[in-house]
């Protein structure tokens, strides 16, 4: 059983890439920070007993479950106020201040300079887009596989899929990513 | 050859995918103030639901239809723990019903020995002055005669 510690230790080293991937599934901070918020808690509150060695795939299975719930509110949701959502603005789907990642970075990286941190966030930039670009399922397997590196069988089990499923959506997504940032001109 | 090949493939492919997921990682750790706020005070929230859950799992009461009954959490108790957890409440009713009958004992040998003393005990001349006793001498003597 994983002790307050060490749950909490684990839910430290997961919420920001949780955040961000969340952001990428569905291009909203408030809707992500939402979704990773339900997802701690139904987390501690169901499976806070659990081993932490099991935290780690529960939590992937959790945040994916959310991330599809919340979609499919927002499909009802739509459905019944579609002509309201018509007059919603872009939000902040691809819009990118510049000057606020230069402001943290200079307070993060003194000594990098100007030139180079703003090159640095636009490629971030472009690999954020394009990984958004990327169908769901490949970007979950992709995610999951080389972010949160979870091995093959463990993201077949939180993305309930066999894991042949898995190298496909992976080697799928890392082929069009490659395609699409050399395009772009971004080496790595 | 082929297999060599393959493997080299998905070696370059897992490289590549690693420094992308570096880049994003890079990212991650700049995430501004309330964003990370945000989350920390999500984590603290989640853990305090952890805390209560953890209580109500060591002593909860669960109530079905008219009964309710104690229960030590989502431990699978076994049948010698059930009779275990039994044996105050058998205890209790024993020595309940083992103090109904020693009242009654009690009571019972009061009114035995106030009948006893009153029987024995010499007749007060008051007694004939009372028209009961008066009528019950008269019922008893009746017969005899």
């Amino acid at each position: 059983m994983a002790t307050e510690q060490e749950l909490s230790d684990f839910l430290k080293s997961v919420e920001k890439r949780a955040f961000k991937r969340s952001v990428y599934h569905v291009r909203n901070e408030e809707s992500a920070l939402d979704i990773v918020q339900d997802s701690m808690m139904k987390l501690a509150e169901h499976y806070g007993h659990k081993p932490a060695a099991e935290l780690p795939m529960l939590f992937q299975r959790i945040l994916s479950n959310c991330t599809l719930d919340w979609f499919r509110r927002q499909k009802t949701r739509n459905a019944l106020f579609s002509n309201m959502s018509d007059f919603d603005s872009a939000g902040e789907d691809g819009e990118f201040d510049l000057l606020e990642t230069l402001n943290v970075q200079n307070h993060s990286d003194q000594t990098e300079s100007a030139e180079s941190a703003t090159q640095r966030a636009q490629t971030l930039l472009e690999i954020e887009t394009e990984i958004q670009e990327l169908p769901t399922r490949q970007r979950e397997a992709f995610l999951m596989r080389y972010w949160e590196e979870l091995d093959v069988a463990e993201t077949a089990v939180a993305m309930g899929c066999s894991e042949g499923s898995v190298k496909t959506h992976c080697s799928r997504a890392v082929h069009a990513l490659g395609k699409a940032l050399k395009a772009k001109g971004i080496t790595l | 050859m082929t297999n060599s090949h393959q493997y080299q493939n998905e070696l370059a492919l897992d490289r590549f995918a690693l420094r992308i997921t570096a880049r994003l990682s890079d990212a991650t750790n700049e995430l501004p103030y309330d964003i990370s706020e945000r989350l920390r005070a999500a984590r603290v929230q989640a853990l305090g639901k952890r805390k209560i859950t953890a209580i109500n799992t060591a002593f909860s009461v669960s109530a079905s239809g008219n009964a309710a009954s104690l229960t030590f959490g989502n431990e699978h108790l076994s049948w010698w723990d059930r009779v275990a957890t039994a044996i105050p409440l058998l205890v209790l009713a024993l020595g309940l019903i083992a103090i109904n009958i020693i009242q009654n004992d009690n009571h019972a040998n009061e009114i035995a020995e106030i009948d006893s003393a009153l029987l024995t005990d010499d007749l007060p001349p008051t007694a004939y002055t009372d028209p009961g006793f008066a009528q019950f001498l008269k019922l008893s003597v009746g017969p005899n005669q």
